[in-house]
């Protein structure tokens, strides 16, 4: 057989689905592979999966409810990087968002109406995380320092700050002994659908989704940021100021990481304790990257994200594996890596 | 002179680019002592035939030989061990090393020794007249130095055959004479040259041969004593008749617009700065700053217009539009047009689409407070590609798709749009093509009857054919301003501009 390799001289139609489609393949691919080294047969491991996730309601609530966050900071790290700033802090503004939250839920709380709690906590959770932003973009327009090193160094910052107060000052006293805050009062409640854990969070980050994404194309402000992300010298030329935009959209990520912190106490734990920060402001970063930093696929790759996650849970007993989403997202990201971007 | 076997030939040589083919069956020979000229217009296919002969593209068919022997290239370094260097407009120095490091560094990657590299650095240097300190760092050299500093480089290398591309855009009229003098010793020294090149007089008087390719093809090759007149060449490139000249009405000249008065800038990031400058420019009048690049013109741009960051003032006043301000303060305008040298990462963004570029320096016109009217400037970008007869298919096309003149005559058209009261251009037909640049010219023209304009240039046949007068800088300070009419004074312009004076 006579096989000749030639350039293609036409593009690839559909490129964005083909690669989607391409990268699931190799995802599964690989993960199959995982599992026949593990003696699992693969097609069972992934009907175990299948049925756990999504063979119910509870599962898709799930899924969605690890999405919430992931979505939040996966934003919060693309409209930065949409001018170009690495926003390595989301698990930071995360956590002061948390804290934020926290405040008005607790020290607030007792002095609003029950109407306005949620909105409280929503509301200072979303600033704590904006003004935390704030410092890196202070430290680079002032003092021209990389906003890669200082959001990564005060992420760390910020969470011994929360033990600190976990441990210490807001440390419930009828806890015996445990380290956390006492249970949030129910109407700082994000409200949940139904039995499932799936909360109120979940419309503020596909709102905050849609809203990022009309703004950054049909407003002038997002004009700016994308030309400040395409050339810098192009939007100096084009009278726009760096410093300005750096501090609307650190604040702007830092708010929508803080929102996600806020979903967390608020939503799921009602508290704040050890482990509610299992770094989603990192796999945000996955996830904006997934999504070729566009809002409008932030919540479809937080989704799938979620979706690997929560398959943790679902095969550990019955197939005694560990941890395969781990592989699954790994091999993910690489076969994202291999196509250029569309 | 010749021998039997060419030092470089290429046999059909073609190169596809998706549908595009870039070159079709190009044939090409370079004798050894021979200097030859390409000529074609933008998008002619010359810099990507540059490229594969270079190694930095594989051709899709065809052969190259180097003296008789085929060879094939998957990498520029491949080319530069059969004897091809290729000096690129931005020349391939580290800024930061001395000449020497630098020519020291890339002798060491094809395994000559530094010892080795600087007894032939001495030797050709002196041997082809390429005197350059070794030990001043690339950085403060004039452009004519670093370009001098690049053929020893290469030459240490044992390059055979030097490819250049457009190595006058950047120098002066006395840097591009000694440019050819050293063309002249390459000759005699049995070197091949090759150059790329859109100056007619330039392939008149430095070509032995003359290449001319026109989309992609070669169609012509002859000797320069072949072409009866620079018309014909220009015919041959441009496929029809086409004569470089502008017509110029008499306007009456207006109220001053801007005057400097004894304005110092610093130059921002090596950039060189500007000293006591007084300059005015009226309504209805070109006034040229020519000067070789490098020599504070872009420091000088930048402190007025206030939209680059090469350069800021730092004393002295600016008057505009009437108003005077210490020129620390000065923070630009909303009515100057500015077209800056660098059209493809300032003046455009290569990744949004045109009608995103026309919006770019005129937001405030484009939408009610916060918003965007995407569809407004749609049509506006529509109208200006039909006006100003610039190629594409329509206002979604991506700039970065379109030539260097197309993207050009966008940015021109965007910045009169804002129907400014000065306009600055700098360097606006660099590298651009005879139809281009009349088309900018003519724009430049027309526009004075409702702005003053300041054109930055280094092409002394541009600011002739458009100024009305003419100040020469140089290191950063205005020597002379020159009436353009006034013929003797213009003869010495030349002169002034490498900084003689009589």
């Amino acid at each position: 057989m006579d096989i000749r390799i030639l350039p293609r001289t036409e593009p690839i139609r559909h490129k964005a689905l083909v690669t989607a489609l391409l990268s699931l393949g190799f995802a599964l691919l690989a993960g199959a592979l995982v599992f026949l080294g593990q003696g699992v047969n693969p097609l069972e491991a992934y009907a175990v999966m299948a049925s756990g996730a999504l063979g119910s309601l509870n599962g898709w609530a799930e899924i969605a409810v690890k999405a919430i966050p992931l979505t939040l900071t996966g934003l919060a790290v693309a409209v930065a990087a949409t001018m170009l700033l690495w926003n390595i802090g989301a698990e930071g503004q995360f956590v002061w968002g948390a804290i934020g939250a926290g405040w008005a839920a607790l020290y607030l709380s007792p002095s609003l109406p029950p109407m306005l709690v949620v909105p409280a906590c929503l509301l200072f959770g979303a600033a704590a995380g904006a003004m935390w932003a704030t410092i890196p973009a202070a430290l680079k327009v002032r003092f021209g320092v990389s906003e890669i090193l200082t959001t990564l160094l005060l992420n760390y910052v910020a969470i011994i700050f929360m033990e600190h107060l976990y441990f210490g000052p807001w440390r419930d006293p009828m806890a015996f002994g445990f380290p956390g805050t006492p249970i949030f009062p129910e109407s700082a409640w994000l409200p949940r659908l139904g039995k499932t854990r799936l909360h109120m969070g979940a419309g503020v980050a596909v709102l905050a989704a849609v809203c990022l994404h009309f703004l950054l194309a049909k407003t002038k402000w997002g004009y700016g940021i994308r030309v400040s992300g395409h050339s810098p010298q192009a939007a100096r030329y084009a009278g726009i100021s760096a410093a300005k935009q750096t501090f609307t959209v650190m604040a702007m990520a830092g708010g929508l990481a803080g929102l996600a912190g806020v979903g967390e106490v608020c939503g799921i734990h009602y508290v704040i304790r050890e482990g509610v920060n299992p770094g989603y402001g990192y796999d945000g970063i996955i996830v904006a990257c997934l999504a070729g930093l566009r809002p409008a696929l932030v919540p479809v790759y937080a989704w799938c994200s979620g979706r690997f996650s929560s398959v943790r849970t679902d095969c550990n007993p019955p197939c005694s594996f560990p941890r395969p989403s781990d592989w699954c997202s790994k091999a993910r990201c690489c076969s994202a890596c291999w196509f250029p971007k569309p | 002179m010749t021998q039997d076997a060419p030092l470089l030939s290429c046999r059909g040589v073609t190169k596809r680019f998706g549908k595009v083919v870039a070159n079709r069956d190009i044939t090409l020979e370079v004798r050894a002592g021979q200097v030859q000229a390409v000529l074609g217009e933008n998008g002619a296919g010359k810099s990507t035939l540059m490229s594969v002969i270079s190694g930095r593209y594989r051709p899709d068919a065809g052969e190259i030989r180097m003296k008789g022997r085929t060879v094939s290239f998957s990498k520029p370094a491949d080319a530069m061990r059969m004897g091809i260097g290729m000096v690129y407009q931005r020349f391939m120095l580290v800024e930061r090393l001395t000449v020497a490091e630098n020519i020291r560094l890339s002798a060491g990657s094809c395994g000559i020794s530094a010892r080795e590299a600087n007894r032939r650095m001495a030797e050709l240097s002196e041997r082809y007249g390429l005197d350059v300190d070794p030990h001043r760092t690339v950085a403060s050299l004039s452009m004519g130095e670093k370009q001098r500093a690049e053929i020893l480089k290469l030459l240490v290398q044992d390059a055979r055959v030097l490819i250049f591309d457009e190595p006058t855009a950047v120098l002066s009229q006395p840097e591009a004479e000694r440019l050819f003098e050293i063309f002249n010793r390459l000759r005699s020294n049995q070197c091949g040259v090759i150059f790329i090149t859109h100056k007619l007089d330039e392939v008149m008087a430095a070509a032995d041969f003359i290449s001319i390719l026109r989309r992609g093809r070669m169609i012509a090759g002859l000797a320069p004593s072949r072409i009866e007149s620079r018309r014909e060449l220009a015919r041959l490139m441009v496929g029809r008749e086409f004569v470089l000249a502008v017509d110029k009405p008499e306007i009456q000249a207006g109220d001053p617009v801007l005057e400097l008065e004894n304005v110092s800038g610093k130059g921002v990031a090596g950039r060189t700065g500007f000293k006591d400058v007084s300059l005015t420019i009226r309504k209805g009048e070109i006034l040229a700053v020519i000067g070789v690049a490098g020599n504070g013109q872009s420091s000088l741009a930048s402190a007025i217009t206030r939209a680059s960051d090469s350069g800021e003032p730092t004393s002295g006043t600016i008057r505009f539009l009437g108003e005077t301000v210490e020129a620390v303060r000065w923070n630009g305008s909303e009515a100057i047009g500015y077209v800056p040298e660098d059209r493809h990462r300032t003046g455009s963004v290569h990744g949004m689409s045109l009608a995103e570029n026309f919006a770019l320096t005129r937001l405030k016109d484009c939408g009610d407070g916060p918003w965007l009217d995407r569809g407004t400037v749609r049509r506006e970008t529509a109208q200006a590609i039909s006006d100003f007869s610039i190629r594409a298919t329509g206002p979604d096309d991506e700039a970065g798709s379109l030539s260097g003149g197309n993207l050009q005559k966008l940015i021109l058209a965007r910045e009169l749009a804002r129907n400014p009261a000065l306009f600055v251009a700098e360097q606006p037909t660099q590298g651009l093509d005879i139809a281009a640049t009349e088309d900018i010219w003519a724009s430049l023209i027309k526009q004075r009857e409702h702005s003053g304009i300041l054109l930055i240039s280094g092409d002394l046949k541009e600011v002739l054919t458009l100024a009305d007068r003419i100040a020469v800088m140089f290191r950063g300070r205005i020597l002379e301003v020159l009436d353009a009419l006034d013929t003797d004074a213009v003869g010495r312009i030349g002169l002034l501009m490498a900084g003689g004076m009589e």
